[in-house]
């Protein structure tokens, strides 16, 4: 039974599924080029990249993509370069405006709002982490964090209290005073973290926030993402070009290519069962025993077998090695009280040998 | 087989002669212009009537009709408007003038010093406290003073109309695209060309010359203010947009402060932009050190020089002390807390306090508004006149020098080369530069350039235009003669870079008149001065764009070339000016620009041409002709431009 509590931990939030997804995507387009208009809604839009800019000298970035995030969900965008990942979450809050569809964020509806109602959704509801941090070199840490509430018009006194606390959230209340370009590239991206959190947002937007940061400093800010979204909740978007960040952090993971969503899902549907050629290539080199949990590998329990070892369902295979190395019997999957499944250790094994 | 298929392919492909590309067009172009000269020399003029001869009188009758209308007892609004324009700039460099002596030499003294002590820092503090002792002692205070308030305002104007032109242009991409061709052709602009509608328009006197220098000094705060906004990182504007920031809030907190570095600069090349303009606005009434250039070139040489010099120390002084300003008031480099924020008020209000007391003692002990009690000026005026003497007196060896060199030049250079442009027949003449620009810059400029042509005969300049254009071609000449290898000699060496650095910014920062005034004395034959001190005006800027290109060539061909073993003058050769050549050729169309705008000049001293037009009629009220022969620089500017800017034009947008 330990084991349970222990897996559920690291697991860490449940996404609230109840009600309405908080941000709703309904065929979105961008293309980028001055007859952007002319080429939208003709068969010319689902010409490949090169013929499209060959014949209307236009580029399209974003080519219908659907999705829907539900409240305290990670929903990880992941995409090499030029797959129009960053372009895609900038239309969410129109930092770009899209071309066409449909976006809503909080049941409000963002591509028909107006420019006052737009800033108040970008003041109030979402927040952005950007890829180059985007901090003001003249202003200090502080100050930075506080910018997002001082643009809302909110009185110094609060706002640089509310910075004070933000800051000690992020481990950098020593930092306050000091200036951006005294910071290492990672206290600086914590800066980002803090000023998009100061606001309070619903919905915090990650804009490939860790891949101008060395290797090592990234997973500690990655551990951080996961902590902050666990003791905040925050939904997030969560922009990547590095797989094994997306499938960390993912609740839902949608790849990307050529401006297209070619794959959504877990990221054990990913590693599992991937649709394409391109997405195979892409898990290929990730150890499925790492990703792929119990529900992946499970069958269902024979009588006589539901008094087995009990593990979480959402255990992956790596973590239950250890107990059913121990234990002489086959694990039992548990969800809540209820066993779903039972795993033997020639299913371990078969998962661990589909490594190669 | 099928390497052998693939060398057959490679060897049809392989280049063509250069005889048979552009080069070679451009040079059948150009032996087909000489052909034509030995052929019918001076025997087609531009005829009579494709000239426009009652304009110039017409012209006349115009400022006539102007000045008549402006001067009545009760003139319609539209003079009325303009008017009150020129009495406004007139009265404002009167009453910033009046300001300062009322300040007494020991506050303005105290007040410029501690101003930049207190922004800049103690050395370029030292640097403005030794300008103002220079003054002192070349005594020149009155007209320094003059001079700065001339500037101070033509500064504060040009910043107040072309910062915020220049934001709505760093912001919208549409207000820049209208902006930038205007732009482009006021830099084609020799600054000689417009004194003459400015004079018209607003007559002799302090606020003509504010004018003027308005002309020359907004563009260059725009496109630097402009350069600046759009310089900001598009996530920090991003950033602030995503955190819901107006429009407004985003301009205030995040892009002008993040451009404040751009913008300081702007303000920096303004002021020095004005200081470039404070001689020749001496011609129209800009009273101060220009007025004294210009007063003394014929009749006092020796204070022309001093009061020259003195531009270069003021253009120095406010230079460094504008930059120490600009990078000691950094807030992203200072690092200010609170304490330390609280100590500079303190500092402040000290400084504000010694000025106070500066100038209540000046009053006390009666200072007076100039500095005269002591200087030097006719100790310098003399030493002057002799180094003056000692260069022109036949019995000198740098004369054996001078004499010669000037000779040769007008001899085999400037004489020949004047009779070839003025004595061809002129359809050859006008149809060869056309099919030139085309050859080396494209349709549009071609036809631009036979335009131009056409307009410079039509009002009748077609052989003050080709004398001055000769000029230009041989000052050209010379100038990348220095300017090519000097600039190349830059890229290569740090040493040499060190060396010629402080030489090239005091080049930079002499008016164009200063450089003509020791070249008169220097080389006492007509048409030389004006080609040498264009040389001398052009060469620093032509050296300093081919040392850039060269130097930001990618160090990565570089390397390969290197690792192939190339020697050194092989990577220069093969890969370096090669892979520079854009930026070289935008040195030639920036040189041969600068040069146009000395050569004119010039015609004040004794170089003829276009240039003695404008000088006739600025001095002599012939409007007309002074109208014409200014349209006439325009036309030739821009003819050049037109020539020389190549095909890079397109290429820059591309990148």
């Amino acid at each position: 039974m330990t084991a349970v509590a222990d897996t559920s931990a690291a697991l860490g939030h449940e996404i609230d599924r109840s009600g309405d997804p908080l941000i709703r995507v309904e065929g979105v387009w961008k293309i980028f080029g001055r007859h952007a208009d002319r080429v939208m809604g003709t068969p010319d839009a689902d010409l490949p990249r090169a013929e499209l800019r060959e014949k209307h000298g236009c580029v399209a970035a974003v080519r219908n993509v659907s999705f829907e995030v539900w409240p305290r969900e990670v929903f990880v965008v992941m995409g090499l370069s030029g797959s129009g990942k960053s372009t895609l979450v900038r239309t969410l809050i129109r930092l770009i405006e899209p071309t066409a569809g449909r976006i809503e964020i909080a049941g409000k509806d963002v591509t028909a709002a107006s420019q006052t109602e737009l800033r108040d959704l970008r003041r109030h509801t979402s927040s952005m982490v950007f890829q180059h941090f985007g901090l003001l070199a003249h202003r200090r840490v502080v100050d930075n964090v506080a910018f997002g509430l001082e643009i809302q018009g909110v009185s110094k006194a609060e706002r640089l209290e509310r910075a004070g606390k933000i800051l000690r959230l992020v481990g950098l209340e020593d930092s306050g005073n000091q200036f951006p370009d005294q910071l290492s590239g990672g206290m600086q991206q914590r800066v980002g973290l803090a000023r998009a959190f100061a606001v309070d947002p619903a919905v915090m937007l990650y804009d490939e926030p860790f891949s101008a940061l060395d290797p090592l400093i990234r997973r500690d800010m990655q551990d951080e993402v996961i902590r902050l979204q666990h003791d905040t909740g925050k939904t997030m978007v969560f922009i990547t070009h590095d797989l094994p960040e997306a499938l960390r952090l993912g609740d839902r993971i949608a790849i990307m290519r050529d401006g297209a969503i070619v794959q959504l899902g877990t990221p054990e549907e990913l590693v599992g069962s991937p649709a394409d050629e391109y997405v195979e290539n892409f898990v290929r080199d990730i150890p499925r025993s790492h990703v792929l949990t119990l529900r992946w590998i499970m069958r269902e329990a024979r009588p006589g077998e539901a008094d087995g070892p009990r593990l979480d369902v959402r255990t992956t295979v790596r973590n239950a090695i250890p107990v059913i190395v121990a234990s002489e019997r086959a694990i039992c999957a548990v969800e809540g009280d209820v066993v779903v499944g039972v795993v033997d250790r020639e299913a371990v094994l078969t998962a661990i040998a589909g490594e190669s | 087989m099928a390497v052998a298929q693939a060398a057959g392919t490679l060897a049809a492909s392989a280049p063509r002669p250069w005889w048979r590309g552009r080069q070679g067009a451009v040079l059948a172009v150009a032996v087909g212009i000489v052909i034509a000269f030995f052929g019918w020399k001076s025997q087609v003029p531009w005829p009579a009537s494709l000239t426009w001869n009652s304009l110039s009188h017409d012209l006349d009758n115009f400022q006539a009709w102007l000045s008549n209308n402006r001067n009545v007892p009760h003139p319609s609004v539209f003079f009325r408007a303009f008017n009150g324009i020129a009495t406004f700039l007139d009265d404002l460099v009167g009453w910033l003038t009046s300001f300062f002596f009322k300040l007494t030499w020991a506050g303005t003294t105290v007040l410029g010093t501690l101003i930049v002590l207190r922004f800049g820092g103690r050395r370029a503090a030292l640097g403005v406290l030794t300008a103002f002792l220079l003054f002192a002692t070349m005594g020149l205070w009155d007209p320094v003073v003059r001079t700065f308030a001339l500037t101070f305002a033509s500064v504060s104007l040009s910043l107040l109309i072309g910062q915020p032109l220049g934001i709505l242009a760093g912001r919208s991409d549409r207000f820049q695209r209208l902006v930038t061709p205007v732009l482009d052709a006021m830099q084609i602009v020799p600054a000689f060309a417009y004194l003459m509608p400015i004079v018209i328009l607003f007559s002799v006197g302090p606020g003509a010359a504010v004018a003027t220098t308005l002309i020359y000094a907004i563009p260059p705060a725009i496109r630097i203010t402009s350069l600046g906004i759009r310089g900001v990182p598009t996530n920090t504007v991003e950033a602030a947009e995503a955190l819901g920031a107006t429009r407004v809030q985003t301009l205030v907190k995040v892009q002008l402060p993040l451009a404040r570095r751009m913008l300081l600069l702007s303000v920096n090349q303004t002021i020095l932009f004005a200081l470039s303009m404070v001689v020749i606005a001496g011609l129209i009434g800009g009273e101060g050190l220009g007025s004294v250039v210009t007063s003394g070139l014929y009749s006092d040489p020796a204070q022309a020089l001093l009061a020259g010099a003195a531009i270069v120390v003021m253009a120095i002084a406010l230079d460094r002390a504008t930059e120490a300003m600009a990078i000691r008031t950094d807030p992203a480099q200072r690092h200010l807390t609170e304490g330390k924020r609280r100590t500079l008020r303190l500092y402040t209000a000290a400084c504000a306090a010694a000025v106070g007391l500066a100038v209540g003692l000046g009053y006390a002990f009666g200072a007076g508004s100039v500095w005269s009690r002591w200087t030097a000026s006719d100790w310098l005026l003399a030493r002057i006149q002799r180094v003056l003497d000692y260069v022109q007196s036949p019995t000198t060896f740098i004369f054996h020098i001078t004499s010669p060199v000037g000779n040769f030049l007008v001899q085999y250079g400037l004489s020949p080369l004047r009779s070839f442009f003025v004595e061809t027949p002129w359809p050859a003449m006008a149809f060869g530069l056309g099919v030139i620009a085309f050859l080396l810059s494209g349709l549009r400029p071609a036809v631009t350039t036979l335009v131009m042509l056409a307009v410079i005969g039509l009002s009748n300049e077609w052989v003050n235009a080709m004398d001055t254009l000769s000029q230009v071609l041989v000052a050209t000449v010379f100038t990348l003669l220095v300017g090519i290898p000097l600039g190349v000699w830059a890229a290569e060496s740090t040493r040499a870079r060190k060396t010629m650095r402080p030489v090239l910014d005091i080049l930079q920062t002499l008016p164009q008149l200063v450089y003509i005034i020791p070249f008169i004395y220097l080389m006492p034959v007509s048409l030389v001065p004006g080609v040498l001190a264009s040389v001398l005006y052009a060469a620093p800027v032509v050296i300093r764009l081919v040392e850039a290109g060269v130097r930001e060539v990618s160090s990565h061909p570089v390397e390969a070339a290197d690792s192939f073993g190339a020697t050194r003058l092989q990577t220069l050769l093969k890969v370096k000016i090669p892979l520079a050549r854009d930026a070289i050729m935008l040195g030639v169309n920036q040189g041969i620009i600068m040069v146009l705008a000395v050569v004119v000049i010039a015609g004040l001293v004794g170089s003829g041409a276009l240039g003695y037009d404008v000088a006739q009629g600025l001095q002599q009220s012939l409007f007309g002709q002074g109208v014409l022969a200014s349209v006439a620089i325009l036309a030739l500017g821009i003819t050049l431009d037109r020539i020389t800017q190549g095909r890079r034009r397109k290429r820059i947008e591309l990148t």
